[in-house]
């Protein structure tokens, strides 16, 4: 099931949205044994709960109700600890490339 | 008492002014007297005033000292007979405002005239000048200004090609049926024009022989115009024109660009380069995604047969009985073909790392125009040395187009750290693509950790390219067999 959403606002882009030129609608396709978390204002289909929550409040920041903008809040506050988490696991990954080059370097340069 | 009489004061001012002024003169006037006949005729050449003409004189330098301090002495002279105080004014009010606007128009002209005498000059000396390469403007012209330095220029500064192009110019100039453009076609036309374009560079003494140059650039041309005629100059050039499609891309990658905002006759807008690929819009079009691939494809192309490994490749296939052309042509398609599937893989690939309902599709057009950077940065880095090494033998034929040196100066050897610049700039090209992929990202999810996500598979896709690329730089010219 393919279907283009209607024009959609650039999502990380609320405050200055307006000051973004138009661009072609999105295309999404959500397969067909999956669930759909369907923005009430644009249409766009998210995979996860959070992730439309995110969405509604940086593309319609400006109007949202207080269950959302909770959902929002709490969305945000998920969103920075699996960020930290990321952040660890790719700084380990920048460590483990820097030395393994500086092995490299050592044992072949 | 006369009403145009200025303020007491103002006279006052003016008159002293006046005074000082003439004083000032006289004493100049006396003083190069003094000094000239001081110096007498013992320096012969002294007409080497900053150094440029190095031509002694005919006349004793006191003499033409006297005659520089005199020329100044009348001219202050003359200009006090000019009494009327309203003409004077009216001289230093001379003069118009100019909008921005009318400047715009008036480089367009002036771009469009340099664009047509260009083409003029390749195909009038290509046909009818010297036949050895270096000699020749248009080789130069083609190779050196245009491929070297403008389109370089349109990464570097911002894209003045469709006001150069003297294709469009002609075009433009010609009435148009304006039949529709074929929607289905897309870009697809643009993609296989670019590749044909390289094709013919590659595989062809292009870069040597001016008479073959000119041709291909007279048959460009001819299909270029005759499409613009049947199509309109517009859909033309910004479909399936691979060579204004090319620069148009390259032109998002530059600081200073065409404001996107609303109206088509917009302000000229200043930005950081690279910046403006996140709004890139490459639309819905069929094969828009492929041209971009295909630009960067074709960049990495004419390096890798100049390797020895393909150079290797090449000797086995054909001893094998394959025809050389073929075994050219067989790589050059497959190679684009991969690369092509490789980055529609990798933007699809979003679908399940980032957990997105957005097509593939409409991932891989939004995470291709950061490969333009890394075009642009293996673009200059192909191109840097051989502009540096190039300029001054375009500079002295282009004085004497037809009848050029024999051996027109080359720069003999380039410093040394024009290889280290050369693969810093293809790895400058590829940390501005990761950056401009990463806000890309930011821009089309809405959860960061999903941004970040998102761009594993481009980013795979990236890092090949770059061992890729940095490989063929640092891989030194092996000429292509069988050519």
């Amino acid at each position: 099931m393919t279907d283009s959403t209607a024009p959609t606002a650039p999502d990380s882009t609320a405050p200055d949205s307006t000051a973004r030129p138009p661009r072609t609608a999105l295309e999404t396709e959500v397969p067909p044994d999956r669930e759909a978390h369907r923005c009430e204002r644009c249409g766009r289909p998210f995979a996860a709960a959070p992730a439309l929550a995110l969405h509604r409040g940086l593309a319609h920041g400006d109007d949202l109700d207080p269950a959302e903008r909770e959902a929002y809040a709490a969305a945000l506050d998920d969103e920075r600890a699996d960020l930290q988490r990321f952040r660890i696991v790719a700084l380990g990954a920048l460590a483990l490339l820097y030395f393994g080059l500086l092995f490299a370097y050592a044992v072949f340069a | 008492m006369n009403d145009k009489r200025p303020p007491m004061s103002d006279r006052l001012a003016g008159g002293d002014r006046r005074a000082s002024v003439r004083t000032v003169a006289l004493a100049a006037v006396l003083a190069a007297t003094i000094v000239a006949a001081l110096a007498g005729t013992a320096a012969a050449h002294s007409g080497a005033l900053r150094g440029t003409t190095r031509e002694s004189l005919a006349i004793p330098t006191w003499l033409f000292l006297l005659t520089g301090g005199g020329a100044v002495g009348a001219s202050f002279l003359l200009a006090s007979f000019v009494t009327d105080r309203t003409l004077i004014a009216a001289i230093h009010e001379w003069g118009a405002s100019v909008d921005a606007a009318t400047v715009l128009r008036a480089g367009r002209h002036l771009a469009r005239i340099t664009g047509l005498l260009g083409l003029a000059a390749v195909l009038g000396v290509g046909l009818f000048g010297p036949g050895t390469g270096a000699r020749n403007l248009a080789i130069l012209l083609v190779w050196v200004a245009w491929w070297g330095g403008l389109v370089a220029s349109t990464y570097l500064v911002g894209n003045v090609w469709p006001a150069v192009d003297p294709f469009r110019t002609v075009a433009g100039a010609l009435p148009t049926f304006d039949y529709r453009y074929p929607e289905r076609l897309g870009a697809w036309p643009a993609v296989a024009g670019l590749l044909a374009l390289v094709w013919v560079e590659v595989v062809s003494p292009l870069a040597d022989d001016p008479r073959l140059l000119a041709g291909t650039v007279a048959g460009y041309g001819l299909l270029t115009v005759a499409g613009a005629v049947v199509f309109g100059p517009g859909p033309w050039f910004a479909r399936a024109d691979p060579v204004a499609r090319t620069l148009a891309l390259y032109g998002a990658v530059a600081p200073v660009g065409r404001s996107q905002r609303g109206d088509a006759d917009g302000s000229i807008r200043v930005r950081l380069p690279g910046t403006a690929l996140r709004d890139l819009d490459l639309g819905a079009e069929p094969g828009s995604v492929a041209f971009v691939v295909g630009v960067l494809f074709v960049t990495t192309y004419d390096g890798f047969v100049a390797t020895d490994l393909w150079a290797g490749v090449a000797r086995t296939l054909v001893a094998a009985g394959l025809p050389p052309t073929a075994v050219y042509a067989a790589a050059y398609l497959v190679g684009f073909g991969l690369s092509y599937g490789a980055f529609r893989l990798a933007a699809r690939s979003a679908r399940r790392t980032a957990d997105t309902y957005l097509t593939g599709r409409a991932l891989a057009r939004r995470f291709a125009p950061p490969l333009l950077a890394i075009a642009a940065g293996y673009h200059l880095a192909h191109n840097l040395g051989t502009v540096l090494t190039l300029a001054p033998a375009l500079l002295s034929v282009l004085g004497s187009p037809l009848s050029p040196p024999l051996n027109p100066p080359t720069l003999a050897a380039l410093p040394g750290w024009i290889g280290a610049a050369e693969i810093a700039l293809v790895l400058l090209g590829h940390l501005l693509a990761v950056w401009v992929a990463h806000a890309t990202a930011y821009d089309l999810f809405p959860d960061r950790v999903q941004a970040v996500r998102s761009q594993y598979g481009v980013t795979l896709a990236m890092v090949l390219f770059t061992m890729t690329s940095l490989w063929i730089v640092t891989q030194p010219y092996a000429e292509p067999p069988f050519l």
